[in-house]
């Protein structure tokens, strides 16, 4: 587990469970009116393709840095009061959360804002590696435009 | 003559079969030319080069940024973290 961490940025990676229920605790503060989560999970069935699991690679210490960099420019556009970005690596079974964003501001409509930002800037910028594994034995590292193997 | 390592990852790691490459490269050498000896070296993996992002010690930069001693340079493939 590596991690960036201030009494208002939570930034993790972890082979470990996310643990939401713990990062939502974090979120909570009276400067705070509205808070948004967003969890990305494990799907089954991408069209008719059936995945078994997903396995994460990252460069650990450039996806801190990457994270760190994307909440900073999310606090420049949103009161951003409390955030957390946690990401799972290594195998993450069907139906666990990969990847758990949330943000603390003072009204809803920023918080809506800055966490879809923050997840659609994670899924560009950020150094981490998805492999689907299927049911038919076949796999793919998503989005490199070449089979795995 | 700045040694440095290369750090590769997910569908390039595989073709490459390791994480890890030290390089030495002559004076005045770029994130750039050392991505080419790679690729040079291991030309199975060259339809990946044009979908490569280069970052140095961590944060992304361009081809022309020129290399130090101890650097380390990360060929990002296309993310897909999420």
């Amino acid at each position: 587990m590596q991690a960036l961490t201030s009494p208002e940025v939570r930034l993790l990676v972890s082979k470990e469970p996310i643990d939401a229920a713990a990062e939502c605790a974090f979120l909570y503060t009276p400067e705070a009116g509205g808070i948004d989560i967003f969890i990305g999970t494990t799907r089954r069935f991408t069209g008719e393709r059936e995945t078994v699991e997903l396995v994460y690679e990252c460069y650990t210490e450039m996806a801190l840095r990457e994270m760190r960099r994307l909440v900073d420019a999310a606090a420049e556009q949103w009161p951003v009061k409390r955030c957390c970005i946690v990401h799972r690596v290594g195998v993450v079974p069907l139906a666990e959360p990969s990847v758990f964003i949330g943000v603390a501001t003072p009204h809803r409509a920023e918080a809506f804002e800055a966490c879809r930002f923050l997840i659609d800037s994670l899924k560009r910028e950020v150094p981490i590696w998805k492999y689907e594994r299927y049911t038919d034995g076949s796999g793919e590292w998503v989005g490199s435009g070449m089979q795995a193997g | 003559m700045p040694d440095v390592r290369l750090m590769l990852f997910s569908i390039l790691r595989e073709k490459v079969g390791r994480g890890c490459v030290e390089l030495r490269l002559p004076d005045g050498a770029t994130a750039g030319d050392a991505v080419d000896v790679l690729f040079h070296e291991h030309q199975h993996a060259a339809p990946l080069r044009s979908h490569v992002r280069i970052a140095v010690n961590c944060e992304y930069a361009d081809g022309t940024c020129q290399l130090r001693d101890g650097d380390e340079v990360a060929l990002i493939t296309p993310v897909s973290g999420g």
